[in-house]
C-alpha cells in the first residue's frame, strides 16, 4: 500500500516535470516563431542556422534576445516570489515588497532628470543600483527593530521606503517632461528594445541570487512550520532571513533592471507551483521559476501578436491575464497554507 | 542618499534660478513696452477663434495668459503675455532661451498642472491655448478639454477666471501660422513686424522649396523609445504638412490608417529605414540608443551619421523661417544613402 502510494506520488512528479518541460519548449519555440513582423517559420529557421540570412535582423536582433531575457526575468521573479512568500509567511507577498521596484524606478527617473533623456543602457545600470540601494536601506531601517526573526518590521520598512521613493518619483515625473517619458516607458515592464548588453551583468547578479535562494530552501521549509518550530529544528533565524533577503534582492534587482517592474508573476507563479509540486521548497523553487519563465514568455508572445504592427508590452498583457488567472486560482484551489 | 541628492538638486535649481534672475536684471534689458493700443476701448473687442466661438470683451485684452506654444508666437510678434503655462519646464525649455521671463508669471511646467490661484491673481483679460483635432478631418471633440488642460472640470474653472481663445493645431501648417499671427495682431501686435517676419518666412520657404526640388533626399521624422519607432504622418502634423507642400520628400509609408503617428515595433523597424536624413525628437531614444537596436542599426541615415535633432518649433513666421533654413542646410549637405 505504502509503496504504491509512493509510486503514485513519483508518477505525478515525473508528469509535472515533464509537462513543465514541454510547456517551456513550446513557449520558447513560439517566442522564436511569432512576432509583430510576420516572417515565415521557414525564414526563422533559415536565420537561426545562418545569422547573415536574417531578414532585417528580426530573429537575432529581436526574438533571440527577448526570449533569453524573458526566460531569465520570469525565472528570477518566480523564484523571488517563493522566497518572499516563504519568508514573510504571507501568500499575497510580492517580490517588490522590500522596495526593490521603487528603488529601481526612482534611479531611472533620476537618471532621465539629470541626463535629460531616457537611455536604455543607462536605465539598466541605474535600475540595478537603485534596487540594491533601496533594499539595503530597507534592511538597515528594519535592523533598528533588533528583531530580525520577525518579518513584520522588514515589510513595514519596505512599504514605508517604497511610499517615500514613490512620492519622490511623482514629484520628479510631474515637474520634468523627460523624466515622465522615461518613467512612462519604464514603469509598464517590457522585453522590447532591451538588447543583450545588460544580460551578462544581470545574469551574474541573478546567479548569485538564485544560488542563495536554493541555499535558503531548507530554512524556508522549516519556516513553513512557524518561527518557533523552525528554531526548535535548529534554524538560526537571522541567518535564514539574511540569506532570503539577499536572494530576493538580487533576483528581483536583475529582473527589474532588465525588463522594468513586472507584476503578478512573483505573486502567482508560487501558487501554481505549489498546486503542482507541493510545498517542499527544494522542488517549489525551480518549479516556480520555470512557471514564471513560461508565463512571462507566453504573455510576451501574446502581446507581440495582438498589437498589429506595434506591440502590447508584456506588463500590460500580464496585468490583464494575470489578474484573471489569479482570481481563477483563488477560486479553484484553497490557497495552500504556507 | 536620495534625500541628500534631492536636496543638492533643489539647491542647484534654486541657485540657477537666482543666477538667471541676476543675469536678466544685470543685462538691463527693459521689459518690452506694451504694444501700442490705439484706443478702441469704446468699440469693444471681439475675436472669433478656431473653434468658431466668438469672444467679446469690453476692451482689447491687455493682460494675456497663454499656453507656451502660443506664448512663443505672441512674444515673437511683440505681444508680451503676463503669464505662461507649459507642458515642459519653461526655465530649461530651449525655445524660451533668450526670452526675458522676468515679468512673466510661470503658472505650470507640466501638462495639466496649472496654478489656478496664481492665474486668478494675475486677473487676465484673456487666456490663449491650443486645441488639437481628434482626427484627420479636423474634428474638434467637445468632450475633450483644450490642450494643456487636465480635464473639462479644470477648463471650466479656467473659463470662470477669463475667456479662453483656442488656436487649432492640425491640418495645414500655413493656416496655423496665419491663425497665430492673426490672433497676435488682434491683441495689438504691430502689423509691420508681422509683415517683416512673413517676408523672411517667404524667403526661407522659397529657398527650401528650390533646394527640395533639386534634391532627392528623403527625411524621416521620428520619436523612438523601448516600444519602437513612432513615425510622424506628414499630412497630419502641421509643420511636416508645410514642408511637404514645399516639396520636401518626407517618409510617408502609410498615409491612411491611424491619425498622426504610426508605431513600428523594433521587429518592424526595418520597414522604416527609407530616409536619408533622420530628424529625431529631443525626447526618448537618441542616436546612441538607436544604434543599439540591432533591427535599426543598419538604417542608412544612422550609418551615414545623418541624424539631426528635431526640436519643437513655435508656429510663428520668424521661428519657422529659422527652422526651414536649418532644414535647407540638412538637404544641401546630406548624401543620398537609402
Amino acid at each position: 500500500m505504502a509503496s504504491s502510494a509512493l509510486t503514485a506520488v513519483r508518477v505525478v512528479r515525473v508528469n509535472a516535470t515533464l509537462s513543465l518541460g514541454v510547456a517551456l519548449l513550446v513557449v520558447i519555440l513560439a517566442s522564436l516563431a511569432l512576432g509583430s513582423n510576420p516572417i515565415s517559420p521557414a525564414q526563422v529557421v533559415q536565420a537561426l542556422v545562418d545569422p547573415t540570412n536574417d531578414p532585417d535582423g528580426v530573429v537575432w536582433g529581436s526574438r533571440v534576445p527577448r526570449t533569453l531575457l524573458g526566460l531569465l526575468v520570469g525565472f528570477c521573479l518566480g523564484v523571488a516570489g517563493v522566497v518572499m512568500q516563504g519568508q514573510t509567511g504571507n501568500p499575497l507577498a510580492d517580490p517588490g515588497l522590500f522596495g526593490v521596484s521603487s528603488g529601481a524606478s526612482l534611479a531611472v527617473v533620476l537618471g532621465a532628470f539629470v541626463l535629460g533623456h531616457n537611455s536604455m543602457s543607462a536605465a539598466l545600470f541605474l535600475a540595478m543600483i537603485g534596487a540594491l540601494v533601496a533594499s539595503v536601506g530597507v534592511f538597515a531601517i528594519a535592523t533598528l527593530s533588533r528583531d530580525l526573526a520577525n518579518p513584520v518590521p522588514l515589510a513595514i520598512a519596505g512599504t514605508a521606503v517604497s511610499a517615500l521613493l514613490n512620492a519622490v518619483i511623482s514629484f520628479l515625473v510631474l515637474t520634468n517632461q523627460s523624466s515622465l517619458e522615461a518613467y512612462r516607458v519604464w514603469v509598464v515592464g517590457s522585453l522590447s528594445g532591451r538588447g543583450l548588453d545588460g544580460l551578462p551583468p544581470a545574469l551574474l547578479v541573478a546567479a548569485v541570487g538564485l544560488a542563495l535562494a536554493l541555499v535558503n530552501a531548507r530554512s524556508l521549509n522549516s519556516l513553513t512550520l512557524g518561527t518557533e518550530l523552525a528554531q526548535g529544528l535548529g534554524e538560526t533565524l537571522w541567518r535564514a532571513r539574511l540569506v532570503g533577503l539577499a536572494a530576493i534582492t538580487l533576483t528581483t534587482a536583475s529582473a527589474v533592471a532588465l525588463a522594468g517592474p513586472i507584476g503578478f508573476i512573483g505573486l502567482t507563479a508560487p501558487h501554481i507551483a505549489r498546486a503542482i509540486v507541493g510545498g517542499n521548497h527544494f522542488r517549489l523553487l525551480p518549479a516556480s521559476g520555470l512557471i514564471g519563465a513560461i508565463t512571462l514568455l507566453g504573455c510576451d508572445v501574446v502581446g507581440r501578436v495582438i498589437g498589429g504592427q506595434a506591440e502590447v508590452p508584456v506588463g500590460v498583457v500580464l496585468a490583464v491575464l494575470g489578474g484573471v488567472a489569479f482570481v481563477a486560482i483563488v477560486r479553484r484551489t484553497k490557497l495552500a497554507a504556507l | 542618499m536620495f534625500p541628500a541628492t534631492n536636496l543638492r538638486l533643489a539647491v542647484l535649481a534654486l541657485l540657477s534660478v537666482f543666477a538667471l534672475a541676476a543675469c536678466s536684471s544685470s543685462a538691463g534689458t527693459p521689459a518690452p513696452s506694451a504694444t501700442s493700443s490705439t484706443g478702441s476701448a469704446a468699440a469693444g473687442w471681439s475675436y472669433t477663434d478656431d473653434t468658431g466661438a466668438t469672444i467679446t470683451l469690453p476692451a482689447k485684452p491687455e493682460r494675456v495668459v497663454a499656453f507656451a506654444d502660443q506664448a512663443l508666437s505672441l512674444i515673437s510678434y511683440g505681444v508680451q503675455p503676463v503669464g505662461v503655462f507649459g507642458r515642459t519646464d519653461l526655465a530649461t525649455d530651449p525655445r524660451f532661451a533668450g526670452i526675458d521671463l522676468a515679468n512673466v508669471k510661470i503658472l505650470g511646467n507640466a501638462y495639466g498642472e496649472i496654478d489656478l490661484e496664481a492665474l486668478a491673481e494675475l486677473a487676465p483679460d484673456l487666456i490663449i491655448t491650443a486645441v488639437y483635432p481628434s482626427d484627420r478631418k479636423g474634428t474638434l471633440d467637445p468632450k475633450s478639454p483644450f490642450y494643456g488642460m487636465k480635464d473639462l472640470e479644470q477648463q471650466q474653472k479656467i473659463e470662470a477666471i477669463a475667456k479662453v481663445a483656442a488656436v487649432k493645431v492640425g491640418g495645414q501648417g500655413l493656416t496655423l501660422i496665419e491663425s497665430n499671427a492673426k490672433l497676435a495682431v488682434a491683441l495689438g501686435a504691430d502689423q509691420a513686424k508681422v509683415d517683416a517676419d512673413k517676408a523672411s518666412f517667404d524667403a526661407a520657404a522659397a529657398t527650401l522649396s528650390a533646394t527640395a526640388k533639386g534634391s532627392d533626399i528623403e527625411v524621416t521624422q521620428l520619436y523612438a523609445d523601448a516600444d519602437g519607432l513612432y513615425l510622424v504622418k506628414p499630412e497630419d502634423e502641421p509643420q511636416t504638412q508645410l514642408y511637404k507642400s514645399l516639396g520636401v520628400k518626407l517618409t510617408e509609408l502609410n498615409p491612411d490608417g491611424d491619425y498622426y503617428w504610426d508605431i513600428y515595433s523594433w521587429e518592424n523597424a526595418g520597414k522604416a529605414m527609407s530616409g536619408d536624413v533622420i530628424m529625431i525628437s529631443p525626447e526618448g531614444f537618441q542616436i546612441a540608443d538607436l544604434k543599439k537596436q540591432p533591427t535599426f542599426a543598419k538604417a542608412p541615415a544612422l550609418v551615414a551619421g545623418q541624424v539631426y535633432p528635431n526640436p519643437y518649433t513655435a508656429m510663428d513666421y520668424s521661428a519657422q523661417a529659422k527652422a526651414m533654413d536649418i532644414l535647407t542646410g540638412y538637404l544641401t549637405t546630406a548624401k543620398k544613402v537609402a
